[in-house]
């Protein structure tokens, strides 16, 4: 690598290198040059699909926009609206459920799993991995339709196992956003396991040997020595959840298009109502830019909470 | 700082989402007032002499097959060698997602085929289509009153209509005859009165023979007419008032269908789903699950009817006096889009009216749909046909064809509040009149 032959000195006191020939520069330089033309096509895709639709987001929030094109400046009216607007309110409460209780039963729930099986033989390892992979792997739609099978109040296995023949699962309004959490919560464990089986197998078998030779309890070797080694991971899996759970929308609208009575509405899915069935552009986007800030303050949360610093 | 990096990764990826839910309709269209310039910049090409069209379908009956329109363009295409029609069918799942989308962006169709809720209601209104009161004057002396009021909106025709029929409902025939239900409907007329219904309800559930006699769907996907048509014909009230300046759903007679609605589903002899939609409730239907279906047409009676191991016999939706008033299914026809090329609206007139005036072309594109011609003086084109008995109740529904509310302001809203509503009294248990009350008063806020 051209690194090998720059010549580099390091300062009294200081972490950089500084270059101290005038072929040392260039190559840097040119290294530099080359970082950022290897970056350029992420950086275009970045910039075109997530950058600029994010602002169009932002602008379009201000916007009086239907059906008929742009028909005046909104200013803020978009977002008071917000704040009138029941089935809005419904859906951030919904959202809001749907992350209280998907977010640390997911995690907490792979971290157990995980537990329990990285220390298994490959092949044991590997197929638990598998298992609880595959319903990541398998098409929303596919998951749904089956779903949507075992939940029928007439036929449905549930009931059927139950002899609770005729029962609404997804028609209730007391069961429906629980259905929806459940299904959640199994297409979103596959990801954290397999992040945590590595994880685990990561933490240095020395230390954990020596606290056990010290006389330290399992609990104790856990919450001491492999918490801390995983908690980038569990932080990173927290965040992705998350977001994944604030961005629930395809189980929604195939299961129960936000019914009974709202009660499996969350802002996502009212995004989507407002632009394909009501065609108001200005208020979906408006709602999206909320729902970002709310992302973001939960993402905030969680990183005071793990203590990244 | 690498907090506050990470903050802002998380809000771009929730945000981008949103954005991307958006994205489509707006990419092109930043900037633009009125609504010709929201399709100007629709990708179809006048070329030389030659234009081509882009011709979007829902999927009503057989037109949901390509080859079906290939058929009709090929027979406009020897008159007319220099228009070129492309067609894209879309479905009633996903069919207003693509147009929302498509449509601010300036690659939606130049032709819309479809009902007057969507070219009247929905793109009329806001001032996308063009006038077709040309075709009207030309074509139009023999289509019925009720079909004319409703493709135009203040005075201007959004829709030429092609065909039309009635939505009724259909029981399975050997279960309400097992169940000895079959005495209480007149099956010359095909009608019932309110009293047989709730008679032969109980007959059909006392039977044992179906897990629930029938479904009251409450899921918000389509369907929503045979709901609302079985309400209204219980105590033959209407679903707006005589103005159309209010919603009824509160009326006495309303109140009092829905009443009897919600003690059917208390002593069994209907059940309540707010997790069925129509198509749930068809499919439940074709299975044998239940007895009835709210839900049919001769459009579905094709999708379902193989399913089916029992006879699907259509029957109106009961009312007090046996007098039915059906919703009409359809009427189907055409919607031009204004994309401000003369050129192209004049050759998608002349498509329009080809098929639905030109008697060979109407009656096969007719015969596709599988309802029947708005132009009274074609006949009965099906006379001949070898289906000619299982068509011929659902043209019998046709005498029953009452009151077409679906261009009442705020339809869009109506809908999604009108599950709602049923399924707060069937499902929750709410008291009918407070539930009605409630729904009016919010639907009664986007009438204007």
């Amino acid at each position: 690598m051209a690194q090998a032959t720059a010549t580099v000195t390091r300062k009294p006191g200081g972490n950089k290198p500084k270059e101290t020939s005038g072929m040392g520069r260039a190559l840097v330089r040119r290294e530099t040059i080359s970082g950022y033309l290897f970056l350029l096509p992420s950086l275009i895709f970045f910039i075109g699909f997530v950058v600029v639709p994010m602002g169009i987001c932002v602008v379009y929030s201000f916007l009086d926009y239907g059906m008929a094109g742009v028909e005046g400046f909104a200013g803020l009216d978009n977002y008071l609206r917000m704040l009138s607007d029941k089935t809005f309110h419904k859906g951030f409460i919904n959202t809001v459920l749907i992350v209280v209780v998907a977010v640390p039963t997911v995690t907490a729930f792979s971290l157990w799993v995980s537990s329990a099986i990285y220390q298994m033989s490959a092949f044991t390892r590997s197929f638990f991995r598998c298992v609880f992979y595959l319903p990541v792997v398998t098409g929303t739609v596919a998951v749904t339709v089956v779903w949507k099978w075992m939940f029928n109040p007439y036929n449905g296995l549930l009931n059927q196992l139950t002899g609770n023949v005729g029962f609404d699962w997804l028609g209730n309004p007391n069961t429906a956003i629980w259905c929806i959490i459940m299904i959640l919560f199994t297409t979103s464990i596959g990801q954290p396991i397999v992040l945590y089986v590595a994880a685990l197998g990561n933490v240095d078998n020395s230390i954990i040997e020596a606290a056990q030779v010290d006389g330290a309890t399992k609990l104790q070797v856990f919450w001491k020595i492999k918490w801390p080694a995983i908690m980038p991971t569990t932080l990173y899996i927290l965040v992705i959840t998350t977001i994944n759970s604030f961005q629930c929308f395809a189980l929604i609208q195939l299961l129960t298009s936000g019914g009974p009575f709202f009660s499996t509405t969350t802002i996502m899915y009212q995004i989507f109502d407002t632009v394909y069935k009501y065609n108001d552009f200005g208020y979906a986007n408006a709602m999206g830019v909320v729902l970002a800030i709310i992302i973001a303050i939960f993402s905030a949360i969680q990183f005071k909470l793990a203590k990244t610093e | 700082m690498k907090k506050f990096l990470a903050l802002t990764l998380s809000a771009s990826m929730a945000l981008s989402l949103a954005a991307c839910t958006g994205g489509n309709t707006g990419s092109s269209t930043s900037g633009s007032t009125t609504s010709s310039s929201a399709t100007s910049s629709s990708t179809s090409s006048t070329s030389g002499t030659g234009t081509t069209l882009k011709l979007w379908s829902f999927n009503v009956g057989t037109l949901n097959e390509k080859a079906n329109w290939d058929s009709l363009i090929a027979k406009f295409n020897e008159t007319n060698p220099d228009i070129k029609v492309e067609v894209e069918i879309i479905t009633y799942a996903d069919g207003d997602t693509s147009l929302s989308s498509a449509i601010p962006a300036g690659s939606g169709p130049d032709i819309l085929f479809e009902g007057p809720e969507r070219l009247v209601g929905n793109y009329g209104r806001a001032g996308l289509m063009v006038d077709l009161s040309d075709l009207w004057a030309e074509g139009g002396a023999d289509i019925a009153e009720g079909i004319k009021s409703v493709s135009q909106l203040d005075g201007k025709y959004y829709m030429y209509p092609l065909s039309v029929a009635a939505h009724c409902m259909a029981i399975n025939y050997e279960v309400f005859e097992q169940a000895g239900a079959l005495q209480y409907i007149d099956q010359e007329t095909r009608t019932w009165t309110t009293d047989n219904f709730v008679k032969a309800m109980e007959a059909v559930r006392d039977s044992g023979l179906v897990a629930t006699p029938g479904i009251v769907y409450c899921g918000a996907q389509g369907g929503d007419q045979g709901t609302r048509a079985l309400v209204n014909n219980l105590y033959s009230d209407y679903f707006v008032n005589d103005d159309g300046t209010s919603y009824n759903a509160n009326s006495a007679n309303n109140v009092k269908a829905l009443t009897l609605l919600d003690e059917m589903v208390g002593n069994g002899s209907l059940s309540a789903n707010a997790g069925f939609a129509a198509a749930e409730e068809l499919q439940a239907f074709a299975n044998g699950t239940c007895a009835v279906t709210f839900c049919w047409n001769y459009s579905n009676y094709t999708q379902y009817a193989a399913q089916t191991q029992f006879t699907p016999y259509a029957v109106a939706f009961p009312s007090d006096d046996g007098q039915p008033e059906l919703e009409m299914a359809g009427p189907y026809g055409f919607g031009i889009f204004d994309n401000g090329d003369d050129a192209k609206i004049e050759a998608a007139k002349k498509f329009v009216k080809f098929v639905c005036d030109d008697v060979t072309a109407g009656t096969e594109a007719v015969k596709y749909t599988g309802f029947f011609p708005v132009h009274s003086d074609w006949g009965d084109i099906y006379a001949d046909a070898e289906d000619a008995d299982v068509r011929a109740p659902f043209a019998m529904m046709s005498n029953y064809l009452g009151r077409y509310y679906n261009l009442t302001g705020g339809w869009t809203e109506q809908r999604a509040l009108w599950w709602n509503m049923l399924a707060e009294i069937l499902v929750g248990g709410a008291d009918p009149q407070t539930a009605a009350d409630s729904y009016v008063e919010q639907v009664n806020a986007n009438i204007a």
